[in-house]
């Protein structure tokens, strides 16, 4: 915490603190301690106060507890010589300062000077100061600015704040650079429906003059609501929030913990402070940081950057000289979306922008090669995509970017090259996830009508069909596409989207050279990801409706049974969606390295299977192993007159040496049950080093489906020169020339395969 | 030769959940309906006394509807033109709430109006006493729209809101919480569909004794079987402790019953289906049955005579 | 804990002779391991081997086979106490009962109409499973002749109940060398004489008590006198009773190996008089755990809800209803009306044929062999793929019915239009719905061109 901030906050907390009192002690001496206090239209009394403290103020005379209670939460400045932390009081000294703003403005309203009068203004629908029925309400928006919300309203806009649709609110305080500054400041909130609220001023003129001046129109139907002139009627916004907890989080008056802590995870709202910050504005804003609101400065201000009651940083300052822009509205532009990513907000795109229908049912359109305008990729050109994390600073959100020509000079059903670069950021974005977001790429842009896309990586091919180009689909509406989808479905983690494509061929090289290194590092790592590395697995309960005590445990070295999902996915899935299907399992101790028994994958099996598992073992089909649903690419059963286990897939309708096919054996495999030497597996799982390393390993392996021999050619030459045989994959059966055990035990003999002589399976 | 009575120790309860509130408790309700409170598997009465007995409720639309079966439309007579005597029928028929489904459109097809849902409701509230439930047309827009005029003009009254889904929960879960009322979680017939719909209602801040799961299912020979078995399978994870399954359950054995070609048709079909009347009720009747002692704490019928029936079953099986 | 089928195969005599009838010693012993077959099934392993698998040797509740001359009804060999944990294997007997005092007319007539009776649902026929002839009036001669009477109408397996082994037995005499009804009823008062013509009969014998205590008691003792099929009647009625008692003695058999309660439930529903509450005893006791159940009140409308809930409840959880593929056609569908796809899973194609049904709109429905998937399973599975649908559109003859050849396929499978379009050139491949709620409005939108 700035001491600067500190020491000014604190002082301005005093200030108004002191005003109050002695606002107070006068209007108790002129209008008795019975008068009737109260804000319009609220049965939450004065809501800060009441929220805070529990106190229903009613009238005058119940202030006075209140701001004995504020002013024992005041602090002495800190001294000049000593640093120490300053958090606490600081925050105490918002709190005050919040109180005691609402106990002026109900004094104000006692006094009848709030609403603040506004001579000539009207407001665009605000809250009624007589009853809520009265009337057509029309004199009631005349002459002042709103004040207060009233119930109905924050009942209304409090719905959308919970249930999203509406992503927030901003509450500007202050004056900005210029009246068009504020009008572009305004709009880039409206534009990302983002409720505002105003008030404050810098030297007496306020952002409200600002708008007013413009012919902006301000109130409840504009979202965009005039409080008052002075910092203290920011106190409204907070009153807001307070009944926020108070309705939608079933809050009760008094607990202010829970109330601050409601806000600062669901509400999300933010301070814009225009202009200089003056003492009672940083004590406002201490105020406000209680709520887990942070505040951004258009202006040079110290900053508190690190997290701790808000999400992320408390404090920022952006100075509006120093924002990077054309022109005024790249720089609101900006600010608003600095003010966004600070709080945390996320703002959807409601359509993807593209002159052709988009949606799921295009996805798997074809276009052929007579409806097509041009390709990218395939037999003549090359397309790669890329997909990768940067900083926050480094993108900016909703950016779309052509590098060389368009396709307009390309001859009907021509190719050219291109490449797709996605750069995205986000606070919960790693760069694991990078390859799970890239193999997206293919549903989104397959979505539009007339656009066909196959392939991934630096094989990736994409068609554009004669009608979508003649409805003006370009090269830039893949990026459109691209912003809008991830920041629709991947919310959770990606909070910033930029999409470049480049067809012009320099930078294309460039960029294709550095996918390619990106693919190569990743593949490392994939290779390098081993279990012991990793701290958690994941589980998997998709197919819970179908087996419903099967429980999938996917680590980095056993993929989910179904060939799906494999460890980052899991990882992926967990952060977008963190009540679904795959939720994180903490290892805990290892209980046996070999078969691969930790605390934590077994409290999680017994759970997981609602009790009908104890125990499962990673790498063993021989003791307690993993259950299965159905959905299994291959099963894995064990042989025990060769000393061996066959491995027979999805596809091979053959009978195996077991005696059964794969149909059969699927009713012994499946349904969540633990059945030891038979176990259901993804058919990447053969290959990993963990591949039932407690029974023997990949060598177990007598007999295999030519299908799986044909399909994963040189995986199996790995994996065989991995177990110091180069020749095993010919020394294993296969349906071709083995479908009993009689012929089986020929063959190995024959070949010379490994699992005759090894140690007994049993 | 003494047996050995095998008794199932539980350590978790299905959580109790009060439909309705009295004058004295801020509604306007004669009675209230409380349901769960379980600590064994349904009716097994040596282990675990059961507090509550399941609820009926029938369910009323707030105008004539115009795809129900002739046989519904016979039973009930003119109270289908107006929700405040159908449910005084419905009340008179036996049941121990009422359900209110709001219609997509007027008679004439056009929307149905806030005003109108509101007003529905209001005829059921002051033509009946028992708590009730009202559910929207089931898309989404819709039943936003319409549900929160409801919710805010029943304040306090603990109403039963309809349907959460995935796809369509917040507005609803948002407006029950800011009016008091309790909200029905609709999943697809799937155990950790229902986990998950209930720990998002749930990380909304609504409290556990105001959610009513609505696992769906299926009527007799239309994948009631998988209603039935999702059904034992939460019911055994709430015993075992799992919190987010343990919400009482509703499910509608009337809706699903009465969109069967069995119930539907009289005319044209094989004549081994036997009377269309008795066929039709049998099969609200058996669906419900069969959903009770799955786990129902909630069986939602459509014909008086399911009602009456299902009570003397519930009676019996509560006889411990 | 119970054995695990490797620690079974390693007793077994590992020859894979398959006498037993299964293709190898370890699939056996897996079998075993799932309490799905008795050790009995191999004739060669060895007296210490049995002792060992004493506790694995035999299903927890006994299968009782009850045979006329041509048919029977298996029951028993349960493993789970809820269908989700495995599966419930043999479908409970629905028996319907008649009195020797009813009119010879009245009985001739109620029996031919049971014994005709066939119902269709998802292509398969069902019916009922045999009758129970009851002596009402305890005459031996009239018990006879009442059993005469049902044969006559009947060849199905039957239940028959006297108070005595004398009158019983006039009743058992009346039917062929080969058949073994279930005989009854066995209590405390006459079990050594019933006990004695079931052990010569060969047949299964219904053995009632008044407490678990006395049934436990009984069964052990009739079992002494060389009888091992039985079928328990707790002599309880009503709902909770039947409730309660039934899910006991699931459960010791199940959980406790308890063999003196670890044979099939048979339930008498009809005691209730009224024919509703009959109907919803009668279904509580096929969900839980009944294997016979005697109704006395046969009605078309009352029956055919009773077996489709058997059926449902009776599926292998694991292994859907099926719908047998084909093309359907829904409210009289001309040539020119659209032609929808879907796969056979009973429930995908319920929820498709009811909607559009109930809109009453007409349409051809494909319904492909999708090996009983739903739409999203079975294409992930590639079970319902580009090519199987075409496959399937052909083989149904679809083009020859329909003028427009156009094809609307489920918006969760968009993704195989292209390669539709490729397999069906001929035809225009329309997205549809994901949803089958969703098709009365896109059949009423989009394909009103």
């Amino acid at each position: 915490m700035s001491r600067y901030i500190a020491t000014r906050a604190i002082r301005g907390a005093n200030a108004l603190v002191t005003e109050a009192e002695y606002m107070l002690a006068k209007a108790l001496a002129e209008k008795g301690p019975d008068t009737p206090v109260a804000f319009p239209n609220t049965a939450y009394y004065l809501p800060v106060i009441y929220g805070m403290t529990g106190i229903a103020v009613q009238k005058l005379g119940d202030l006075k507890p209140v701001l004995r209670h504020a002013r024992s939460l005041l602090h002495p400045l800190p001294a000049p010589r000593h640093w120490t932390p300053y958090l606490g009081e600081t925050l105490d000294c918002g709190m005050a300062t919040l109180l005691a703003a609402e106990a002026i403005e109900a004094i104000r309203f006692v006094y009848g000077l709030q609403p603040e009068p506004m001579p000539g203004f009207r407001l665009a629908g605000g809250t009624a100061f007589t009853s809520p029925d009265a009337g057509d309400g029309r004199e009631a928006t005349d002459g002042h600015l709103n004040g207060p919300i009233d119930d109905i309203q924050l009942r209304s806009w409090g719905i959308q704040l919970v249930d999203g649709r509406m992503p927030g609110f901003a509450a500007i305080v202050g004056c900005a650079k210029s009246n068009e500054v504020a009008v572009e400041i305004v709009r880039q909130l409206q534009r990302r429906n983002i409720l505002t609220f105003l008030s404050g001023n810098v030297n007496g003129r306020s952002i409200i003059h600002q708008l007013i001046e413009e012919g902006v129109e301000l109130g409840y139907d504009t979202y965009t609501v005039p409080f008052g002139t002075d910092t203290i009627s920011a106190i409204y916004a907070l009153g807001f929030a307070t009944r926020s907890a108070l309705t939608f989080g079933g809050l009760k008056p008094g607990q202010a913990r829970e109330i601050l802590l409601y806000n600062r995870e669901r509400v999300f709202a933010f301070v814009l402070a225009l202009g200089e910050v003056d003492d009672l504005k940083y004590a406002a804003a201490a105020g406000a940081i209680n709520f887990g609101f942070p505040v951004i400065a258009d202006t040079v201000i110290p900053e508190i950057l690190p997290t701790g009651i808000t999400r992320y940083e408390h404090v920022v300052s952006m100075p509006w000289n120093e924002i990077e822009g054309k022109d005024d509205r790249e720089k609101a532009e900006r600010l608003v979306q600095k003010c966004i990513e600070v709080r945390g907000v996320k703002v959807k795109v409601v359509d993807v922008p593209v002159p052709v229908p988009y949606g799921s049912a295009f996805e798997g359109e074809v276009v052929r090669k007579a409806d097509m305008r041009v390709e990218f990729g395939g037999k003549y050109s090359r397309a790669f995509e890329y997909l990768r994390m940067v900083d926050m600073d480094e993108v900016v959100d909703g950016k779309v970017e052509l590098v060389g020509p368009d396709f307009d000079h390309i001859p009907p059903q021509g190719h050219m090259d291109m490449g797709i670069v996605v750069e995205v950021a986000g606070r919960q974005m790693q760069k694991d996830f990078e390859p799970v977001l890239e193999r997206q790429i293919h549903y989104f842009i397959n979505g539009a009508s007339g656009v066909q896309h196959i392939g991934q990586r630096d094989i990736a091919w994409i068609r554009i069909s004669k009608a979508a180009a003649d409805k003006g689909f370009r090269l830039e509406h893949l990026g459109k596409i691209l912003h809008a989808r991830f920041k629709n479905d991947f919310g959770a983690i990606v909070d910033k989207v930029q999409v470049t494509i480049y067809t012009d061929p320099e930078p294309f090289h460039y960029w294709l050279a550095k996918a390619r290194e990106a693919y190569d590092y990743r593949n490392r790592r994939l290779a390098d990801l081993t279990d012991e590395k990793v701290e958690e697995f994941y589980s998997c309960t998709l197919c819970q409706s179908f087996a419903p005590n099967h429980v999938c445990i996917v680590s980095p070295e056993r993929l989910g049974l179904c060939g799906a999902y494999n460890w980052l996915d899991c990882k992926a899935s967990f952060s977008i969606n963190p009540t679904g299907p795959n939720q994180p399992i903490k290892l805990g101790r290892l209980l046996d390295p070999v078969k691969g028994y930790w605390e934590g994958t077994n409290e999680y099996a017994r759970i997981g299977s609602h009790g009908a598992v104890e125990k499962v073992a990673m790498y063993s089909i021989m003791e307690n192993p993993m259950t299965a649903c159905g959905c299994f690419e291959c099963i894995v059963m064990l042989i025990p007159e060769a000393n061996g286990v066959m491995v027979v897939s999805r596809e091979d309708p053959s009978m195996t040496p077991a005696g059964m096919t794969f149909s059969t054996l699927a009713g012994i495999a499946g349904g969540g049950l633990q059945t030891p030497g038979v176990m259901g597996v993804g058919k990447y799982y053969l290959l990993s080093p963990k591949f039932i390393a407690a029974d023997g390993g990949f060598k177990r392996v007598v007999w295999m489906s030519s299908f799986l021999k044909e399909t994963m050619v040189a995986e199996l030459k790995a994996v065989a020169e991995r177990e110091g045989d180069p020749d095993l994959i010919e020394r294993i059966a296969d349906e071709r020339y083995v479908t009993t055990v009689d012929e089986l035990l020929v063959w190995l003999e024959e070949h010379n395969h490994p699992a005759l002589t090894m140690p007994p399976i049993f | 030769m003494p047996v050995e009575i095998l008794k199932e120790t539980w350590t978790g309860a299905v959580q109790i959940v009060t439909l309705g509130a009295t004058p004295a408790e801020g509604g306007t309700r004669g009675r209230t309906v409380t349901v769960g409170g379980e600590r064994t598997l349904p009716f097994l009465h040596f282990e675990a006394p059961m507090p509550h007995r399941p609820a009926l409720a029938v369910e009323i639309k707030d105008r004539r509807p115009d795809d129900w079966s002739p046989v519904l439309l016979r039973a009930w007579g003119d109270v289908v033109d107006d929700p405040g005597a159908w449910a005084q029928a419905a009340a008179a028929a036996g049941a121990d709430l009422i359900l209110l489904a709001l219609s997509l459109t007027d008679a004439d097809g056009r929307p149905t109006t806030p005003a109108a849902a509101v007003a529905a409701v209001r005829k059921v509230l002051s033509a009946c006493s028992l708590p009730l439930a009202v559910f929207g047309p089931g898309q989404a827009d819709a039943d936003n729209e319409l549900l929160v005029a409801v919710a805010e003009a029943t304040k306090g009254e603990r109403l039963l809101l309809g349907i959460c889904e995935d796809k369509n929960y917040r507005t609803i879960v948002a407006t029950a919480l800011a009016n008091g009322h309790l909200v029905n979680a609709r999943t697809p017939m799937d155990v950790n569909l229902a986990k998950q719909l209930n720990i998002l209602i749930t990380d909304m801040g609504m409290p556990l004794d105001r959610i009513i799961m609505d696992p769906t299912t299926g009527a007799v020979g239309y994948g009631f079987e998988y209603g039935y078995s999702v059904m034992e399978r939460l019911r055994l994870a709430a015993l075992q402790g799992d919190r987010m399954t343990q919400l009482p359950m509703l499910v509608t054995p009337g809706f699903e019953a009465w969109k069967t070609k069995e119930a539907k048709v009289g005319n044209g079909v094989p004549a081994a289906w036997g009377d269309w009347e008795a066929r039709a009720i049998n099969w609200e009747t058996l669906t419900a049955l069969g959903l009770l002692e799955a786990g129902a704490d909630i069986l939602v019928l459509r014909h008086p005579e399911s009602v009456r029936r299902l009570r003397l079953a519930i009676e019996g099986l509560m006889k411990g | 804990m119970a054995l695990t089928g490797i620690q079974i195969y390693k007793l077994l005599p590992q020859t894979n002779c398959k006498d037993c009838g299964f293709p190898t010693c370890l699939a056996f012993a897996m079998k075993l391991a799932a309490k799905q077959v008795e050790l009995s099934a191999c004739p060669h392993v060895s007296e210490s081997a049995k002792a060992q698998l004493a506790e694995s040797a035999a299903p927890p509740v006994r299968l009782v086979t009850v045979r006329s001359d041509g048919a029977e009804v298996k029951v028993g060999n349960e493993v789970v106490l809820f269908r989700h944990e495995k599966t419930f294997y043999n479908r409970p007997g629905l028996i319907v009962r008649v009195g020797d005092d009813l009119a010879p007319s009245a009985l001739e007539a109620k029996v031919a109409a049971a014994d005709a009776y066939r119902v269709t649902y998802v292509g398969i026929d069902l019916g009922i499973d045999g009758f129970a002839v009851e002596s009402v009036k305890g005459d031996p001669a009239a018990f006879a002749a009442a059993v005469q009477a049902v044969r006559r109408h009947s060849r199905k397996p039957l239940v028959l109940t006297a108070p005595s082994a004398s009158v019983l037995g006039a009743g058992l005499e009346m039917l062929g060398a080969g058949e073994t009804p279930l005989l009854g009823v066995a209590t405390a008062d006459n079990w050594r004489d019933m006990a004695g013509l079931a052990q010569k009969a060969k047949s299964p014998l219904i053995v009632r008590g008044n407490t678990l205590d006395e049934l436990a008691t009984l069964t052990g003792q009739i079992k002494d006198m060389g009888v091992e099929d039985m079928v328990l009647d707790p002599a309880v009625r009503d709902f909770a009773g039947h409730l309660t008692l039934s899910t006991l003695i699931r459960r010791l058999a199940l959980k406790k190996n308890f063999r003196p309660l670890g044979y099939p439930l048979i339930a008498f529903p009809a005691a209730a008089g009224d024919p509703a509450v009959e109907l919803m005893l009668a279904a509580q006791a096929i969900l839980k755990y009944a294997g016979f159940v005697v109704i006395d009140h046969f009605a078309p409308e009352a029956v055919y809800p009773l077996l489709v809930l058997r059926q449902n409840i009776y599926t292998d959880p694991q292994k859907p209803i099926q719908v047998q593929p084909g093309l359907y056609e829904i409210n009289n569908p001309k040539p020119e009306d659209p032609v929808l796809v879907t796969t056979n899973f009973s429930i995908t194609y319920f929820s498709v044929a009811n909607e559009v049904e109930g809109s009453g709109l007409p349409a051809w429905l494909v319904v492909a062999d999708a090996e009983g998937m739903s739409v999203l399973t079975a294409w992930a599975a590639g079970k319902f793929d580009a090519e199987r649908i075409a496959k399937d559109v052909k083989r149904f003859g679809v083009a020859d019915r329909v003028s427009r050849r156009r094809l609307v396929i489920p918006g969760h499978v968009a993704v195989l239009s292209g390669e539709l379009e490729g397999e069906l050139p001929d035809w225009e491949i329309r997205v549809g719905p994901r949803e089958a709620v969703d098709l009365p409005r896109y059949m009423r939108e989009a394909l009103m061109n």
